[in-house]
């Protein structure tokens, strides 16, 4: 554990932003923070980065708690570096922005001029050290923030939102270069962003935040695949969420009896991905074990995917089909229609 | 008409022929002026630094009356030096009452709200964007803190500049706490007071388009500088 | 920490001032008297001295505005080889700069509050060395007919007009008090003087910049006589009574109790009673004006 918050909450104005939050963040990790904006992310974050000081709890850098004050506190907020959602350059040359971090460390000037070369090098930016800081593009400055972050060889680089101030294109090259730079230098990442993209596409590990508590913590996978609360489960798009009885039957969900592999009892929740169902006209003999039969109530088109909704009875299940086996099947509205999916596509928690 | 452009043609002369009289004065007042600035510059822009990078119950009262100072009746602040630095005050065994150190003494406590408070405000300006790079990039607090007023420093200087503006152009201080002695503590100001009480039209003009010179410097310096913060 | 440094700094900055006593040329901005101000500026190189050295005299405004201490100054501060400080007020707070310590020596023209002063013990001595007339000038066509009249009279007149304007100094000096004498031995109560009108103006201002507004407002005030002859040469403004015996000015030396230089505060009492000062001031700007500023009388009970 390079990184570990403990049972922290955050006051501003009165307000709790953060509650009782506790997150840990393993060395060599690139682990992503999400959450709706005004999660509480940001403070999260200043926190982590030794910014600012939290109402209480306490952060642990290498399972060393560090103190409110005093030079222990210097020493390990040296060892991480935060990049802001919009980061400000000082006045002055991109070199001399770059330099600084290792400036006020007193490292000796031949060993700054090495570092600043290698780092503007990793970011693609060798012929921009003389450069007035005021000067560049949008990308240009983000690179330069974050060569002046990674020039200090910190342990944990903290980013916060680096891509929401940046276009599309500007956006992909970011988050490729910051996917090659994880690799390349070993440190571990923490990384703030509302963007699943962004997070599938870097993370390893992460959480999920809400109103100022971690929602879940985990994997990517466990949180895209396995969400933990129906929050979860809708916060990464899942679809077919309902509330269940289960008991050694399956899942009981609105007088429907759903199977599934868990071996869960009592009061709960599972989701059926849209993509796991399949809808016929007919009832075929399949291995899957759920089958139903309902009504289509909707036919939505959401990009080259057609999302049908389903009315089994009680319950309205959306499934998704493609273009083709939507014409193949003759599928419209008010039409009586057989699904069915697998028990293991079913999501138990 | 005819009294007044006669005065401005002699005071021409003096200035050009560099009269000793009226450069002696105008050289004493920026002495005294730049040394008041020095000094309250030296003091005032750490206790401005200080105000805005700490947190403190009351601590908006204080900007606002640090704000409501800036125009501070300068007697008043006279006034009170005076009746400090007396013989029959607390500090009169310093014996610095009508001496050109009781004028700094007295300009220093008068362009004080002025250093500290535009330091403050130039602080402000830069937001927290600033202070928290320069933290998270693993700066100390005195290191942060000289990087922000760095960052800001045209706004500080200006601060300074403010402060030298009112200190070379104030007359309660001068006149209460220096005395206007000739050859020792008159400065431009207290001259043209006197000159004018006298009715030496030419060497009151000289004098004031002396003055007016050194405000104008100042002006246009702020003018230049608040242009080039904005770039 | 910080706090260390700054209370360094700022005691640091108050010693280096404190002691500064840079002797610059004499700087007088008079446009006539360049070429002496020229000689003055002359003592540049006098070397520098710590305030000790310095002697601090408060003067009325008439002694200072007619030139008088200009013309002495460099005199004392070469025979004695002191820095003379030359601050002038009205009476009232030269006698208050006294009794507060701010000043070593002070020349005045108040005899009752000189008296009181000794008395109190601020004082060591009062010591006439000078005097000369009050004079009620106005301007040449004297529209309220004064004169002739006696000051008494005079004012009488003014009161009872109540529309020429009259220009009180108003700030408590000796021709301030001259001044007020006269309401009270004309018969009025001084408050309601000062408050009957808008002809009644309180300049409160020196003695120079009090018939420079006079001359202004074309109206009339009680000047002493060395001031008004400095200053007629710029001035539309005629003496109007000249007579009685109230009107007589006397100018003395007074040593402040607190001192902090005695001998040099002693030294200035001799040097304006000395025979060869009081025929100099005696002499003063007869040459100027064609007429006698002051009238010596060292010692003289008047």
């Amino acid at each position: 554990m390079i990184l570990a918050l403990e049972n922290i909450s955050q006051r501003k104005n009165g307000q709790q932003i953060l509650s009782d939050v506790n997150l840990s963040v393993s060395r060599g990790e690139f682990f992503v923070l999400m959450g709706p904006t005004g999660c509480g992310k940001t403070t999260l974050l200043r926190i982590a980065g030794l910014l600012d000081k939290p109402f209480s709890g306490r952060v642990k850098y290498q399972s060393e708690p560090i103190p409110h004050r005093g030079k222990e506190r210097l020493q390990a907020r040296r060892r991480m570096v935060t990049v802001f959602q919009r980061p400000v350059l000082f006045r002055g040359s991109v070199f001399s922005n770059v330099e600084w971090g290792l400036r006020i460390r007193g490292i000796p000037e031949d060993e700054i001029n090495r570092k600043v070369s290698q780092v503007l090098e990793m970011v693609d930016l060798v012929e921009y050290g003389d450069r007035d800081s005021c000067t560049l593009s949008g990308g240009e400055l983000q690179r330069v923030a974050l060569a002046r972050a990674l020039v200090i060889e910190p342990s944990i680089l903290i980013l916060d939102e680096p891509t929401t101030s940046l276009d599309p294109n500007l956006r992909f090259n970011l988050l490729r270069r910051l996917k090659d730079l994880h690799s390349q230098t070993g440190i571990t990442f923490t990384m703030a962003t509302h963007d699943f993209t962004d997070a599938l596409s870097l993370g390893t590990a992460g959480a999920v935040m809400r109103n100022g508590r971690i929602e879940q913590m985990g994997t990517i996978d466990e949180i895209f695949y396995r969400p933990s609360t129906p929050f979860m489960a809708s916060f990464v798009g899942m679809k077919n969420v309902f509330p269940a009885e289960f008991n050694a039957d399956g899942a009981i969900v609105e007088e429907l009896i759903i199977r599934h592999t868990s071996n869960k009892r009592g009061h709960g929740f599972l989701a059926i991905p849209p993509e796991a169902i399949v809808v016929s006209r007919e009832a075929t003999v399949t291995s899957e074990r759920n089958h139903f039969t309902g009504i289509i109530t909707s036919v939505e088109r959401t990009g080259s995917i057609f999302s049908i909704s389903v009315d089994c009875g009680n319950l309205l299940i959306i499934s998704s089909v493609t273009r083709s086996a939507l014409s193949d099947l003759d599928l419209t509205e008010g039409q009586d229609v057989y699904i069915s999916f697998k028990a293991s596509a079913v999501h138990v928690f | 008409m005819d009294q007044l452009l006669e005065g401005f043609r002699i005071a021409l002369d003096m200035i050009i022929s560099g009269d000793p009289v009226v450069f002696s004065i105008a050289f004493r007042t920026l002495m005294i002026s730049v040394t008041a600035t020095v000094i309250a510059a030296l003091i005032f822009i750490p206790v401005g630094c200080l105000i805005h990078f700490n947190r403190f119950r009351g601590k908006r009262f204080l900007v606002s009356i640090i704000q409501t100072l800036f125009s501070v009746p300068t007697v008043l602040v006279g006034m009170l030096v005076f009746l400090l630095i007396s013989r029959a005050g607390p500090l009169g065994s310093l014996g610095m009452l009508f001496s050109p150190g009781a004028i700094v003494l007295g300009e220093v406590l008068l362009i004080a709200p002025i250093i500290a408070g535009l330091t403050i405000s130039a602080l402000s300006g830069m937001g927290r964007d600033i202070s928290d790079t320069a933290l998270s990039l693993g700066a100390g607090q005195l290191q942060m803190i000289l990087k922000v007023l760095s960052e800001s420093r045209y706004m500080v200087l200006t601060a300074v500049l403010m402060g030298f503006g009112r200190a070379v152009s104030e007359i309660g201080v001068a006149i209460i706490v220096g005395g206007n002695i000739s050859g020792y503590t008159r400065t431009l100001t207290t001259a043209i007071a006197l000159g004018v009480g006298k009715g030496e039209t030419a060497a009151s003009i000289a004098l004031g388009m002396i003055l007016l010179a050194l405000a104008m410097i100042v002006s246009v310096t702020v003018n230049t500088l608040q242009h080039s913060e904005k770039r | 920490m910080i706090r260390y440094i700054f209370s360094g700094i700022l005691i640091f900055a108050l010693l280096s001032t404190a002691c500064g006593g840079q002797s610059e040329p004499s700087a007088e901005p008079a446009m006539e008297q360049t070429t002496e101000i020229a000689e003055d500026a002359g003592n540049e190189s006098v070397p520098p001295r710590a305030s000790a050295s310095r002697l601090r005299v408060a003067t009325t405004t008439s002694l200072y505005d007619t030139g008088l201490w200009s013309y002495l100054e460099p005199m004392f501060e070469e025979e004695y080889g002191v820095e003379l400080d030359v601050l002038y007020a009205g009476t009232g707070k030269a006698l208050e700069w006294g009794r507060r310590g701010d000043v070593d020596v002070i020349t005045v023209h108040s005899r009752s509050r000189e008296e009181q002063f000794v008395q109190e013990g601020y004082g060591l001595e009062r010591v006439t060395f000078a005097y000369n007339y009050f004079l009620i000038v106005g301007s040449p066509d004297d529209p309220a007919g004064l004169e002739g009249m006696t000051p008494e009279d005079a004012f009488t007149t003014l009161m009872q007009n109540g529309e020429e304007i009259f220009v009180s100094r108003g700030d408590d000096s000796g021709t301030h008090g001259k001044e007020k004498a006269i309401w009270t031995v004309a018969g009025y109560d001084y408050e309601d003087v000062r408050t009957s009108g808008d002809w009644y103006v309180e300049g409160g201002s020196g003695m120079g910049p009090t018939l420079v507004m006079a001359d202004e407002m074309s109206a009339y005030t009680l000047s002493d006589m060395g001031t008004f002859i400095a200053y007629r040469s710029d001035l539309d403004l005629e003496p109007v009574v000249d007579q009685g015996d109230i009107l007589l000015n006397v100018y003395s030396v007074l040593e402040v109790t607190s001192s902090r230089n005695p001998e040099m505060a002693a030294n200035l009492r001799e040097f304006l009673t000395s025979e060869t000062v009081q025929e100099l001031i005696g002499n003063y700007g007869v040459d100027e004006y064609g007429i006698q500023l002051f009238t010596p009388c060292a010692g003289l009970d008047m």
